[in-house]
C-alpha cells in the first residue's frame, strides 16, 4: 500500500491532551524515519514503526534521524504552530516515498504526523532534504486552528 | 450557543534531492527564503511584488554569502590537511 497522504496522527491528538509530548527547543527529541511504498501509514498510526521502512542502506540507518524543533511553538493569528528545522540525509543513496515523525523521548516512540512526499523520492550519492514549509497559519507542519 | 471547532492540520513538505553532488548554494538560498519571507496566494498584488522584489535580494545576499562560507570553510579544511602532512588532498581542496 503506498502512502494516501499527509496524516495528523489520531493518537497524538489525544496525546497532547495527555501532555506526552513536549514540542519546545528545549522539550523533547523527535525523530524522522524514511519508508518505501510497501508502507502503511495513516492517520491510525500510533507510533514508530519497522514496517516499511528503508532498510540501513546508502546512508541511512534505521530509526531515522534527529529532527530540531526550529523554535518554541508560537501563535499566528490565532493558530498555534510548530515547525523543523530541514533534515538532510547527507551521501544519500536511496529511494523514499514518505515519513514518519515521532517523538523518541516518550516511551514508545509515539507517532506524530504521516509526511507523503508525493511519490518516489531518490537520492544517488547526494543530498536527500526535506524541507519543512514557513511556518505560518496556512503552511506550518503542525498546526491548530 | 455554539462552540469553536479547531482544525488540527498538516502541513506539506518538499523533498530535494541530488544525484553525485551536494545542494548548491543557489539551492539552499531558496530553501532558506521559504523559511524567511513567506509570500501568501492572497496578498494584495502591490504587496506581493514589493515582498518577491525583497525576497530576490536577500537571496543574492544569501548566495553571495554562502559561497564565501564555503571558501572559508574549504580554507580551514585545506590548513587542517596540510598541518596533517596531506598536500595532494589539500591540493585538491584548493582546486574544487
Amino acid at each position: 500500500m503506498a502512502f494516501t497522504g499527509d496524516f495528523f496522527c489520531n493518537s497524538f491528538k489525544q496525546e497532547l491532551f495527555e501532555k506526552l509530548h513536549d514540542l519546545k527547543t528545549t522539550g523533547d527529541s523527535f525523530k524522522i524515519a524514511l519508508y518505501d511504498n510497501t508502507a502503511t501509514l495513516t492517520a491510525a498510526t500510533t507510533a514508530y514503526t519497522v514496517s516499511g521502512e528503508l532498510a540501513a542502506s546508502g546512508n541511512y540507518t534505521t530509526t531515522g534521524q534527529a529532527l530540531t524543533v526550529a523554535a518554541n511553538p508560537t501563535l499566528d493569528t490565532g493558530t498555534a504552530i510548530c515547525d523543523f528545522d530541514d533534515e538532510v540525509f547527507a551521501t544519500a543513496t536511496f529511494t523514499a516515498y514518505g515519513a514518519l515523525i515521532y517523538n523518541d523521548t516518550a516511551a514508545g516512540d509515539p507517532a506524530l504526523v504521516v509526511l507523503d512526499f508525493g511519490g518516489a523520492k531518490t537520492a544517488t550519492a547526494g543530498d536527500f532534504t526535506i524541507q519543512f514549509p514557513a511556518a505560518a497559519a496556512a503552511t506550518a507542519i503542525i498546526r491548530i486552528a | 450557543m455554539r462552540g469553536q471547532v479547531a482544525k488540527m492540520e498538516v502541513g506539506h513538505v518538499s523533498v530535494q534531492t541530488t544525484s553525485g553532488r551536494g545542494l548548491s548554494p543557489e539551492e539552499w538560498a531558496e530553501m532558506c527564503l521559504q523559511k524567511i519571507v513567506y509570500v501568501g496566494d492572497q496578498a494584495i498584488p502591490a504587496i506581493r511584488d514589493q515582498a518577491l522584489a525583497y525576497r530576490q535580494e536577500i537571496k543574492t545576499v544569501l548566495v553571495s554569502y554562502m559561497t564565501k562560507a564555503i571558501k572559508s570553510d574549504r580554507t580551514t579544511l585545506y590548513n587542517l590537511l596540510l598541518k596533517q602532512g596531506h598536500k595532494d588532498m589539500a591540493d585538491i581542496l584548493l582546486k574544487l
